[in-house]
């Protein structure tokens, strides 16, 4: 037993001094070899899967985004945001009464290679292959989170929903208004005028899937998802990292020749016409706490990364990088969102729900200006309505009196609401989700309306348990966010439809007969001067009734190395990844510096 | 020997009921309906009822805990509710990191702590001995998340030694992620186990056989190393085979801040996203192999010291 | 009849001044040793100070800017007005986590003694009365012992909801075990011993014997198990917040302050770590020192040391 120890004791010393030897002659920074253009993306959150018709969150779909195709996709340069083809072969072509729409996709485009084929080898993509992944979407049994943009839209698919969940259809059970007219050309019928279908079809909700990887992968799909897309799923370390490779049979798209204004003095069109992608490799890393995040980005180890809040100032002075993140060569862009966030009334609640002068009081009393400072470093615009900014409604001129923060005001209307000082109102609740920064807000919040005398409890509880709240309509207010799925107000707008009432996405159970009626009439308007009309004057109503506290429209900071080409910030769509460029000998010269 | 070994195999049965009791109790009657949060963007009230079905948490108590008994039996629990995997491959697959993480944690934090309560138990009373004691309990007053986010900004950000974060699948080179948490994790776990094994050692030296070794005029060292060290490795095993459970489930905390992919890791994902089901096996799967292992400790001492039996 | 209760009584007296002799001279004995030792006194000295700072503190009598909001001096480093540097909304560290004080001592005080009561409840009656009732209780704290820690405690503030509250209840009812099973075998060491029974020959019940008679002579472990578990409940406070089933949003807390500080840390907020991390410091190492030494001077077998 003596000698175990004192051998013991050796190991100890000698394996303690080979660590601290071999610490950082191995490498502290990964390992890039001169002609590796690995492109790091970190996500700052682990994600649930892969599978297309469930990728309703912004870091999931900037995986799918690169291994599925949708049939449209946004012009990677051009602003305000304009589809193009990507699977379809050209824009569609849609009948007198916008109801017959019918698009050509691509010949000869293949799915990734995969077990799931055989040979291994991805067989050609055909018009087929999309209306199974559509029915995938409709499929009770998927419960998809998709769903919503096809719900009761498209000729016959809601009766194929409900048969099959009947078992009285199948995947073989033909939809009239969805339509193979030969292996390359697909045409769907609508039941009304569905001005924001093309959108949908760029979403990857709509993304192609092969029934061979679906069937052979089952639940597990969304483990190992097969595509058409610019990159091959290869391996995913759950809660660590998801490793993409370039697709050997990429279908041959190619760099945008034209842009917007400034890109091409912005070094944007230097790889026109260019075949995509350029990278041979993307590595997403799962990154939930935001310092290893923030300190990996620093080491060079991530290509890009947004900019923590706490971090702000000492990363942007007066509204430019800093000096010292310059001189690493770092480079910033800054966007305006088309997301709004604001606090939401339930107005089935007795107490909020029957009284707009408190809802308005609380408005008021809101400081939203100090909270944009706070809580994101200034990085916003005032939100004064549910519309956000780089959508057709949106007016920057328009000034909603109930969101200027004036505490007597507040005072006087809480005071007409029956309550002077706060007096008789019984204490509300504020859910909230309990990260440190959805924490502070709800005390910011608490701290503004003791200003006026309401007295306000916080309920912090996970992001499922806030859903489920709210879906119940048991959550009396909350704080939330919405970020749009494509450029059009009725993204926002269709949050207080009243069909849509909890548990649909009208959490907050606003029922208002003028507005309901503005919104059937807007959705049967193309896109144009009237219809924003229409669109404004729900806005109005809005305005009337407060159902929400919009409080700011986001703005967006990311930042890059030096080394990362064409890079251009796109707020709604999520697969630029393949634009991207790695300079390999910028990524040596600059990480030696950092 | 064999009577008291079935015998205490035996007593495993009224525990698994009662932690099949207290986690269907904890999960299935106190949680309330955790179906609604089945909820994406747009849930609707019938996606909520059919969830409801397909998790089992449709029908009567009873019936409801038949299943839940079903399930520790076989080991199966289904599928998570946020990733679709079932539950058993997300285990295996957590296990392989956990398990790379915590076995050099546990060596190295074991041979250390023993060594050194050797030492101090051999200076008992003296200033070396009051001193380890006060450093001891020192490193025991922070709280580990203080010693995690210093760590990681100090060792591994300002001074550059270590990855900050990270992970490899392939063993050999996912060493260099796991120095900075080993060596976190050894110091802040270094005070209570120098603390626990002095205890153990000095135990030992009020015995009666060191009483008898002394009165031979043995040396004090002899007596430490060759007699107290020998009967003290009882007690040290038996600690050590207990704890072997919680080298499988890994470390909450090191895990999430080092983006390490093991069942630590697992279980924060899972109680930040309400994920009960996965919540539940992993309580259950813990409670029954720090059940087996208990047994494997008492058997091991039974074996070790017969006197136990009689207990 | 009469004759033999009178006596009875008198005898019972007797016993228990026979009792409290004993018990008084352990504890003036430890007493006065561990007036000898300076680690003793000093610990004992910070312990005293960190309530009378969580009294005052509660009484709002001082430190009382904690929840003063300034938005416009919000993370400000430490100046001679704020030691401790300010945080998000521009409030006094240093006072925040003066105030974290009366949240830590609250968890630590009914987390451990929730965990005390239940331990030596259940301990007492199993140890006293053996057989079935034995069987329960092994059975009972087998099952909660098996259960990680810190699952439990986790699944019971999920159950719950977060808040001061659930966070006493969840560390008192998981933290419970290991005291009830020192409890039971002192408790089995007791119920023969002739005191005892001698004053169940004297007819004092079941309940008497337990908690009157019994209960004095093992006070002392269940003094140092209670000091033990509450540096586990304020420990674990902080793992809670971590988790974000902690207490309100708003309360002042270490936990929450060192928790907020893996986003403020690297923009070079370290103050808000730093008053935490002191403040929890000193209290948790007094109380650990003031344990170690009231062990030593209490535990016949190490006193000969």
């Amino acid at each position: 037993m003596f000698k175990t120890t004192k051998s013991i004791v050796q190991l100890v010393i000698l394996t303690a001094t080979c660590l601290v030897i071999s610490a950082c002659t191995n490498s502290c920074s990964q390992k890039t070899s001169s002609t590796d253009t690995t492109l790091h993306f970190p996500l700052a959150s682990t994600i649930k899967g892969m599978d297309p018709i469930q990728s309703n969150s912004t870091y999931s779909s900037r995986v799918v985004s690169q291994i599925f195709t949708p049939l449209f996709e946004y012009h990677y340069l051009k602003r305000p945001y304009e589809l193009v083809p990507q699977a379809a072969e050209s824009m569609p072509e849609a009948s007198a009464d916008g109801l017959v729409h019918t698009i050509k996709i691509r010949k000869g485009m293949k799915f990734h290679n995969n077990d799931c084929f055989e040979n291994g080898e991805g067989r050609e993509v055909k018009a087929s292959d999309f209306i199974y992944s559509w029915k995938r979407l409709a499929d009770p049994d998927n419960r998809a989170n998709g769903f919503w943009i096809f719900d009761g839209k498209i000729k016959g698919l809601n009766e194929w929903r409900d048969a099959k969940s009947k078992g009285e259809a199948d995947y073989d059970t033909v939809i009239e208004g969805m339509k193979v007219l030969d292996d390359y050309t697909l045409q769907i019928t609508l039941t009304k005028p569905y001005y924001q279908l093309y959108y949908t079809l760029a979403m990857e909700f709509t993304a192609v899937v092969p029934k061979e990887a679906v069937d052979k992968y089952g639940e597990e799909f969304l483990n190992n998802p097969v595509g058409s897309g610019p990159y091959v799923f290869t391996e995913w370390v759950r809660g660590s990292k998801i490793t993409l490779d370039k697709n050997p049979t990429f279908f041959g798209q190619k760099y945008p020749s034209e842009g917007a204004e400034g890109d091409k003095e912005a070094g944007l069109l230097d790889d026109a016409g260019q075949d995509i992608p350029f990278n041979d490799k993307i590595i997403f890393y799962e990154v939930v706490e935001s310092q290893p995040l923030w300190l990996n980005f620093m080491k060079g180890n991530y290509d890009v990364a947004g900019i923590p809040k706490d971090n702000f100032d000492a990363v942007v002075v007066e509204g430019e990088l800093s000096d010292d993140m310059k001189g690493k060569g770092i480079q910033m862009s800054t966007y305006l969102q088309p997301d709004v966030t604001y606090i939401a009334f339930n107005m089935k609640d007795p107490i909020l729900g029957k009284n707009d002068k408190l809802r308005k009081a609380i408005a008021m009393a809101y400081d939203s200006a100090t909270s944009i400072d706070k809580f994101y470093n200034g990085r916003g615009v005032k939100a004064h309505s549910p519309i956000a900014p780089g959508i057709d409604a949106y007016d920057p001129e328009f000034k909603n009196p109930y969101v200027e923060f004036d505490q007597s005001k507040a005072k006087q209307m809480l005071k007409d609401a029956g309550f002077p000082d706060g007096k008789g109102a019984p204490v509300l609740e504020y859910a909230t989700t309990s990260s440190s920064t959805a924490r502070q807000m709800a005390e910011y919040f608490k701290q503004n309306m003791e200003a006026v005398g309401l007295k306000i409890q916080i309920a912090s509880v996970s992001w499922p348990q806030l859903q489920a709240k709210i879906k119940d309509a048991k959550a009396q207010m909350w704080g939330i966010a919405w970020l749009a799925d494509y450029p059009d107000a009725e993204n926002f707008l269709q949050l207080l439809y009243g069909p849509n009432q909890a548990p649909g996405p009208n959490g907050a159970n606003f029922n208002n007969k003028k507005f309901n009626k503005l919104y059937e009439q807007a959705s049967a308007l193309p896109p144009g001067e009237e219809r924003t009309a229409v669109y404004q004057k729900m806005r109005d109503i809005f305005v009337e009734e407060m159902p929400w506290v919009p409080n700011v429209h986001r703005k967006g900071y990311s930042l890059r190395h030096g080394w990362i080409k064409n890079y251009k910030p796109h707020a709604i769509k999520a697969n630029s990844l393949k634009y991207f460029k790695v300079d390999t000998g910028k990524r040596s010269e600059l990480k030696a510096k950092l | 020997m064999l009577k008291f070994a079935i015998r205490r195999t035996l007593y495993m049965f009224p525990i698994l009921f009662g932690i099949a009791l207290v986690t269907f109790l904890l999960f299935n009657v106190a949680g309330g309906d955790p179906a609604a949060q089945a909820a994406g963007k747009y849930a609707t009230a019938e996606k909520i009822q059919e969830m409801r079905e397909s998790l089992g948490i449709a029908g009567p108590l009873h019936e409801q805990f038949f299943g839940h008994l079903k399930q520790m039996a076989t080991f199966d629990f289904g599928r998570s509710w946020s990733t679709k995997q079932t539950i058993r491959s997300m285990i295996f697959s957590g296990i392989g990191a956990s398990v790379s993480l915590m076995v050099p944690v546990y060596v190295i934090s074991l041979i250390l702590a023993i060594s050194l309560a050797l030492l101090v138990a051999f200076l008992r009373g003296t200033f070396f001995d009051g001193a380890t004691l006060v450093v001891s309990l020192a490193l025991m007053s922070i709280s580990s998340l203080v010693y995690i986010l210093a760590g990681q900004y100090f060792v591994g950000y300002e001074l550059g030694l270590f990855p900050i974060n990270g992970w490899d699948s392939s063993l050999i080179a996912r060493w260099q992620y796991l120095v900075l948490p080993t060596l976190i994790f050894v110091v802040l776990s270094l005070g209570s186990n120098v603390l626990f094994y002095r205890t153990v050692f000095l135990d030992q030296m009020y015995q009666d056989y060191v009483r008898t070794a002394r009165s031979k005029g043995l040396a004090d060292r002899v007596i430490l190393f060759k007699h107290v060290l020998r009967n003290a490795m009882i007690p040290i095993i038996t600690v050590v085979v207990t704890q072997l459970p919680f080298m499988i489930l890994g470390s909450l905390l090191l895990e999430s801040f080092f983006g390490i992919p093991g069942l630590g890791r697992m279980i924060v994902d899972a109680i930040q996203s309400s994920d009960f089901p996965v919540i539940k096996a992993m309580t259950t799967i813990t409670a029954i192999l720090v059940l087996v292992f208990q047994l494997v400790a008492d058997l091991l001492y039974a074996v070790v010291d017969p006197r136990v039996q009689v207990r | 009849m009469k004759v033999a209760s009178i006596s009875s009584t008198a005898i019972d007296t007797k016993s228990k001044q026979d009792e409290l002799e004993k018990g008084t001279s352990l504890w003036a004995d430890a007493a006065s040793r561990m007036k000898k030792k300076p680690v003793a006194v000093v610990s004992f000295w910070f312990v005293a100070f960190y309530l009378g700072l969580a009294l005052l503190c509660a009484l709002d009598l001082i430190f009382t800017s904690y929840s003063v909001v300034n938005n416009d001096i919000a993370y400000q480093a430490p100046t001679w007005a704020h030691w401790f540097g300010t945080d998000v909304f521009g409030r006094d560290v240093l006072a925040r986590a003066a105030h974290g004080t009366v949240t830590s001592l609250t968890v630590g005080f009914f987390g451990a003694g929730i965990a005390m009561f239940i331990g030596t409840f259940f301990g007492a009656i199993g140890g006293y009365f053996g057989g079935k009732i034995d069987d329960l209780v092994v059975w009972l704290y087998t099952t909660v012992d098996t259960i990680p820690g810190i699952l439990l405690v986790v699944s019971f503030s999920f159950v719950m909801g977060p808040s001061l509250k659930t966070v006493c209840l969840a560390i008192g009812l998981t933290a419970w075990v290991g005291h009830c099973r020192i409890i039971r075998g002192e408790y089995i060491k007791h119920r023969d011993q002739d005191y005892v029974q001698g004053a169940a020959a004297l007819g004092a019940g079941h309940i008497r014997r337990i908690f009157l008679h019994i209960l004095p002579n093992v006070f002392h472990l269940i003094l140092i198990n209670f000091s033990l578990g509450f540096v586990g409940a304020i420990k674990s406070e902080v793992i809670l917040s971590f988790l974000g089933l902690g207490v309100e949003p708003g309360t002042p807390s270490w936990g929450v302050m060192i928790n907020d500080a893996k986003q403020e840390l690297f923009r070079g907020v370290w103050w808000g770590l730093a008053a935490a991390t002191i403040f929890m410091f000193f209290l948790v190492l007094a109380v650990n020192l003031f344990n170690s030494e009231l062990r030593d001077a209490l535990d016949p077998k190490l006193k000969n040391k």
